[in-house]
Order: structure tokens, then sequence, then C-alpha cells
């Protein structure tokens, strides 16, 4: 919590005065009070971590009870409740919060902003989230536990006969009232992008994480709307029988075309912001702009377009859905998400490439996802499904997808940032060791998964039979979940050694080859972000402002050899 | 490859000279794990116990060999810029390229062109799997409902129905039995909540959906006893929800029908089963 602390008093500009430690009770009401993005932004991203820890440990609880056949520490209802809560906390309450708090912090200095264009709302939006994220987990303290339908709550299972309990009833609601605070995080994004760029950044000379906000927060304002009308009508649908989501009506299916209709958006919501993170930390580290610019945006457009039309791919196996057209638009999808790979590898191309923290997380980000994008395409062939579709291999599949993308660029993007948020740099070493453990437990945890569904292990399983021959392979997963548990152990350590003796960033720019223009303010950034703001000239201000030399060659029509 | 350059002869020697081993290190791991082709690259996918079962097979493995290939290109491409392109001197420069908009539609098309012939493929045997052709010799009725499975064999005027398994019971499952090589269309049908039918040797799955009747049709081709499994989450015994299929020759198939009749257990299970028609007046409840 030293942070803000900190915040103040290094910000090296002439007309700051020079400001006492506050007290801890001050600081609190300072934090909880605040309107500054970068406040709000670091609440997103300390309580999202929060959640992050804790729905990982019921990952670990999922995985030992798995390790061997039988049930060793949970029920069978207490392994619904686990998973359930798992994949509502991780996707709800840490991956997309995650997008608003890194959008909060770097979006308004990337455009070269003050603020948001709307701060109180954003306040608003953020309490929206600590308390629906309070009482969602609440339902694990009443008599009947958590809510145990699945984080996508099918009906009829999840209605008031088959799931009686206040802990659906809070599952539903706190939900709402989450995915609430979000949408109202996404207009303030979409009106700030629009409304408040600094002078001379037109929208094609927005850094590219800005642009993967600005097309994530569209597709919010499409997904959310749907998901919270379909939560609250589940809601009175369970307490005033209103019969919406009723079988005998076609209800089962019309609940699964409202979910995915927010569900698969959701999955780009919650992967853009971070390719966006990867876009920008590839050319630091590369000493190159990002390989052909245009083109990503155009395919993170592409990417948000398409991902309203896919939805019916979770519902193959419903015998409910005309095929060829969710198969057709599934597949393209991955053209746009091929093209970002080969922009990335072309940015890498030929450039001089180094291995700090950022990047050695975004590496294991390009392996990883990789994968989880083949697997995604076998996926999305209707055939191919009928076979693993519900089974462990689509577990594996989009922990790939999802983990790979939100959790290695989480990390990537903290240690990337943690100097502009901070003013301290987080240690490589302990970074280093920290990627390596968590790499190699989370393919250890993973790769087997496939494996597993292949063969016939259904998700959602508490239990499976000596006679299934499971075993092995799911020894080695939990084996695997143990390494990565401990990995995050390292990234504790590391904070807290940071905090107490990491010497103070003196420079805008630490990494030396910033392109966008939250290199171009103080670490940590003034109150109002920029106490002078660089001319902006091309797509990279802030590498323009410190390479001056270069970024006239770079700028010319003919790119003469190297500058050396 | 402007920046190799710098590097001497005998730095790229030994550099081929590693990549060398790391390949002889990839594949020994894959030899002496004594792992076959169907284990290692198609993630031991079951042998298919079905005609359509080898549909599926045949896609699965085609599709697989062409995701590794892209896999495999892809890898080693951004292997390689780690590699090759790594940083050699604090204060590198490497050429500002930005856009080179050949290599740009290349990696657009390539890959669009590819995603068009796996849709073809797709779509093909999708419907071949789909397609309902009506010439069955069996319609078995498949039940669903919290825990366990049963089966009205429509045509026989028979049903068998079993209990949720797992450790702690010493239940019987519901066993499906089928004869070889005869086309057996399946209505599935829920009373309570969704249920998914999925017997991993067919390479098969479908929801049962309560308020609508699903079908497939499907011809069992090895003899032998498979696993089934419910695949969609329906409460808490789901992961008991077990059943056993059993293909056989014709004869004892008939022997298995006339054993039900003689245990009385003829007619049909009420099943929340509802067609055009509504309701079948004679189905008994659960």
């Amino acid at each position: 919590m030293t942070i803000l602390g900190d915040r103040v008093t290094a910000t090296a500009g002439p007309a700051t005065p020079v400001v006492r430690k506050k007290s801890p009770g001050a600081m609190v009401v300072s934090w909880i009070t605040s309107t500054d993005h970068k406040v709000i932004g670091y609440m997103y991203l300390i309580l999202s971590t929060f959640w992050f820890f804790v729905a990982g440990a019921m990952a670990l609880a999922i995985r030992a009870e798995l390790a061997v056949p039988g049930l060793q520490f949970v029920s069978l209802e207490q392994y619904n409740q686990l998973f359930t809560m798992h994949g509502t906390i991780m996707l709800f309450l840490f991956a997309t919060p995650l997008y608003v708090g890194y959008a909060n912090v770097i979006m308004p200095l990337q455009i070269g902003a003050p603020d948001v264009a709307f701060p109180r709302l954003n306040m608003l939006g953020f309490w929206m989230f600590f308390f629906g994220g309070i009482t969602v987990a609440a339902g694990i303290f009443t008599p009947g536990g958590a809510a145990s339908f699945g984080w996508f709550a099918y009906a009829p299972l999840s209605n008031a006969v088959n799931s009686p309990g206040v802990g659906g009833d809070l599952w539903l609601l706190g939900l709402a009232i989450g995915g609430l605070g979000t949408i109202l995080g996404s207009v303030n994004f979409i009106t700030t992008i629009f409304c408040m760029r600094a002078p001379g950044m037109t929208m094609f000379r927005m850094p590219v994480f800005t642009w993967t906000i600005f097309v994530t927060a569209l597709l919010v304002l499409i997904a959310f709307p749907i998901l919270a009308a379909a939560l609250v009508v589940a809601f009175v649908d369970r307490h005033y029988g209103a019969v919406v989501f009723a079988s005998e009506n076609g209800g089962a299916i019309l609940w699964q075309h409202l979910f995915w209709f927010f569900g698969h958006p959701e999955v780009y919501i919650l992967a853009l912001p971070f390719f966006g993170i990867a876009s920008e930390i590839i050319p630091v580290f590369s000493r190159k702009p990002i390989f052909g610019y245009k083109g990503i945006i155009f395919a993170t457009m592409s990417i948000g377009a398409l991902s309203v039309a896919v939805w019916a791919h979770h519902m193959y196996v419903t015998g409910s859905v005309y095929l060829p057209f969710f198969a057709l638009m599934t597949m393209l999808i991955a053209v746009p998400t091929g093209v970002k790979f080969f922009n990335w590898i072309g940015t890498m191309w030929r450039g001089s490439v180094s291995f700090d923290t950022p990047m050695l997380w975004t590496m294991g980000f390009l392996i990883t996802f990789l994968f989880g994008g083949l697997t995604g395409i076998i996926l999305s062939a209707p055939p191919l499904d009928f076979h693993v579709s519900d089974s462990y291999f689509v577990v594996a599949h989009f922990h790939y997808t999802v983990f790979g993308t939100v959790v290695f660029l989480f990390f990537a993007g903290l240690y990337f940032w943690w100097p502009k948020m901070t003013g301290k740099m987080l240690d490589e070493r302990l970074g280093k060791i920290h990627f390596w453990l968590l790499f190699v437990g989370f393919q250890v945890t993973f790769l087997i998964q496939h494996w597993l569904g292949v063969q016939g292990m259904p998700r959602r399983y508490g239990d499976y039979l000596p006679a299934d021959d499971f075993e092995l392979f799911n020894t080695i997963s939990t084996v695997g979940a143990a390494i990565l548990g401990i990995s995050t152990l390292f990234f504790i350590w590391n904070v807290i050694k940071t905090q107490r003796t990491a010497p103070k960033v003196t420079v805008d720019d630490p990494w030396g080859w910033g392109a966008s223009l939250e290199w171009a303010t103080s670490c940590p950034p003034p109150r109002h972000n920029f106490v002078t703001l660089p001319r902006i000239r091309s797509e990279r201000p802030a590498f323009d402002l410190h390479h001056p030399e270069l970024a006239a060659a770079a700028h010319s029509p003919v790119v003469e050899g190297s500058n050396k | 490859m402007g920046s190799t350059e710098f590097v001497p002869a005998q730095a790229r020697r030994r550099r081929r000279r590693a990549g060398l081993l790391a390949l002889c290190a990839v594949a020994a791991v894959v030899v002496l794990s004594g792992c076959t082709v169907n284990e290692s690259l198609f993630f031991d996918l079951p042998s298919p116990a079905s005609k359509e079962a080898s549909i599926t097979q045949n896609l699965w493995q085609g599709s697989w060999i062409a995701a590794w290939a892209v896999g495999a290109f892809t890898w080693a491409l951004m292997l390689w810029a780690a590699v090759a392109y790594r940083r050699r001197h604090r204060d590198e420069v490497p050429e500002q390229t930005k856009y080179n908009l050949p290599i740009e539609m290349l990696y657009t098309l390539v890959p669009l062109v590819m995603i068009l012939g796996l849709f073809w493929f797709t779509a093909k045997d999708q419907s071949e799997l789909l397609t309902l052709e009506n010439d069955q010799q069996h319609t078995v009725n498949v039940v669903g409902f919290r825990w366990a499975w049963g089966f009205n064999y429509l045509d026989e005027g028979v049903y068998t129905v079993g209990l949720p398994v797992g450790s702690g019971t010493t239940n019987e499952p519901a066993t499906l039995v089928l004869p070889v090589n005869e086309k057996v269309r399946f209505e599935l049908t829920s009373p309570d909540v969704i249920h998914s039918f999925w017997v991993p040797s067919f390479l098969f799955k479908m929801d049962v959906i309560p308020g609508k009747t699903n079908v497939f049709e499907l011809t069992p081709d090895k003899i032998g006893t498979y696993v089934g499994k419910c695949a969609e989450l329906c409460g808490v015994d789901h992961a008991r929800m077990l059943f056993t299929v059993k293909v056989v020759e014709r004869a004892e198939f008939e022997a298995y029908v006339a054993d039900l009749k003689a245990k009385g257990q003829v007619g049909t299970l009420d099943t929340g089963r509802t067609t055009d028609a509504g309701q079948a007046p004679d189905e008994r409840t659960l």
C-alpha cells in the first residue's frame, strides 16, 4: 500500500509540493475516495489478483481431489461448488476486471489524456465490481453452499427445483451487479478514446493496446447487457415463477443461446486486451516498431466482428443449431488470429531481441497460445467436437487459450509496467524463476489433459473409476498444478522484495525503447499524467522523443540499412 | 539475415550443432518412450467401434496432421526469431521495418485457403454423421435422468434401467445391448435436466435435452464392451451417471431381449419424452 506514498513523492515536477508520509488510515481513505484513473486501476489490479489467488487455491483443491480415484477431500456436491466458483471467479472476478484495470491504468496515458472521461462513473464501476464480487463469493458461506451448477448455469439445472439454495441467487445477482460495473467501465473507455486523445493522436496513431481496449469495450457493450438480462430473468424464474427458461417452452436451448451470445464474445473480451499487451511488449524488447501496425488493427476488428457470430460452437452437440454456419465462422476467426501471430513474429524478425522478464512471459504466451489455437481449430470442426466436447480435451484447450493469454500476459504486463505504476523495477532473477516454474507447471498440468479427454474423461467429474485407467495422467496433472501453485510464491516474494529494497526509477522509460506515450512521463506519472506532452507525429511518440535521430530515419520514405 | 553476418563462423557452427542435438533429443524421447503415432500425434484416440466413428477418425487424423504441420512451422519461426535475432551487443539498432505488404497478404491468404479446405471436409463429414436415413433396424429411446440411464427398445417392446455407480456403491449401471452391424436409431430424451449421451468408442456424443427429442443413427461394427458416460453437468451425482454398451452377435441380442421379456421388463419407461403427438399414453413412471 506504499504505492500511493511513492506515487506522490516520485513526481519530480517543479510544481510538486513536498508530501509527508500519510498515515495508513488516511491512505485508505484517499484510495477508496479516489477518482484518479490510475488509483482506480490499481485497485482493480489488486482486487483481481486477490481473486486470482482465491480461484487458484480452488483449482489446487480440484486437482488434489482428482489425483487418484475415489473421493478423498471433498464430496461430489462440494466438488461441483469448487469448479463452479473456480470458473466464475477466474472469468468474472479475475480476467474481466483485469481488462478494466489495465485499461484504466494504461490507456489514458497512452492517448495523452489527463484522466478518463467520466472519473466518478469509473469509481462507481469499481465499487459495483467490489460488491458484486463479494455477493457472488458470499454463497460459499451460506448453509446450502455456493452455486454448483457450473459457470454457465444451464437451465433447467439452475432453476429453483434442481438447485435450491441462496448460493445460486447470490451468484445470479452478484454477477449482474459486477457485469453492470464492467458495462460502465467500457462506456467510459469508449468515450475517453473518442473524445480525449491528445492533439496529434489520430486513431491510427493510437498504440495497439489502446485499439484492443477500444474493440474490447465495444464487445462488452454487445455482450454484457445480454448476460445481465439473462441473469435477472433466471432470478425471476427462480423466485416469481416466470417460466422463461422452463424446458417445456424450449428454455433449455434458449438459455444456452443467450448465455453463449454473451459467452463467446466474452472469450475475446478476455483475450484482446492481452493481445494488446503482447503487441506493446514485443516491439520494446525487439527494438523495432510493431510489424504491420494497420494489419494488426484490422485483425483486431475482424476478431471483434466475427466473435459475435460464433457463439453456437458451444452448442454443436445440442442438435439444435445450424452447424455449417457456426463452423465456418469459428474457423474464419483463426485467420485474423494467425495474422497477429505473424505480426508478432515479424516484429522480432531481424530485430534485437532481449529476454527481460516481460518478453520472457510474452514468449511463454506465444508458445502456449499457439497450441490452444490449434486445438481450437480441431474443436471448430463439428464432427471432431462431437467426440471431445465436454471432455478434458476442452478443459485443456481453454486453459491453453485463456490461461495462456490472460495469465501469461497479466504477468508480462505487471513486469513491464511495474516501474510505471510504482516507480520501482521488479527483480529480474525472481521474475525469471517465477516464469520458468509457472511455464513448466502449466504445461505439465494441462498438456496431458488432452489425452485424458480424448480417451474419455468427461469434464466436471469429481471422481472416476480405477477401471478407467485415468489415474497416472491425473496424478501427473496434479503434480504440475502444485508446481504452478508454488511459482506464485516467487511472485509474492518478488513484490515484497521490490517494495523494500529496489531503487527508485528516475527515468521516464527504464526499458529504453518504449514507443507509446506512457513512457514519456515520469514513473509513476503525476496526478494528471503529464507535465508536458511531446509532439505526436507517428504511432511512436515516446520513441520519437527519446531517439530523434532514429525516428527521422524511420519516418523517411526509404529506410537506409542499419543506423549503426 | 543481416545480423548473422556479425557472428564468426565458429559460433555459427556451434549453433548448428546445438540445433541438431536438440532435434536428436526430441526424436530420442519419442522413440524411447515407445509411443505409437496414435498415442503421440492423435492423443490416443479410441479405436472406432462404429461405421460412423471411422469417418470421425479419418477427419481427426487428417486435421491433426495439418495442425501439427502449422504448429511446427509457427513454433519454428518464433523460436528461430528468438534465437537468431537475440541481442548480441548492448547498442544494437535494427532496421525499423514497419510493413511488408506481400508477406502480410501471404500470411492472411494462406491460412484462409487452409481453413476453407478444412471446412469443406468437415461439412461433408458432419452431414454424413447426422443425416437421418430412416432405414434403421432398431430404435432405442435413451432416457437420461438424474443420475442414471434407461433404454427403451421401441421395436422389441422391452426396457432396461440402471442406477448411479461409482466409489462407495455396488450399484450396477444400465447396459445397452446392441447387435453388431445393424443400424440403430437413438432417440434421446430427458425428464429433468440436460444430460449428454457419450460413448467414447463411438467417437460421438449428443445432448439429452428436456423438452426436445434428439435423434441420430449409428451402426456398431465391432463386438465388445464399451463404457458410456454422461458428459453434461446434471447435478451432484453427474460423475456417477455411467452406463455400459455391449455390442454382440444377433443371436445374443435376441436372447437378451427374450430375457428382458421373461423378467417382465416390457413396455417403455416414462421418459419425459415429447414428440409431436405428445406423451405416449402407455409410458410407465420411473
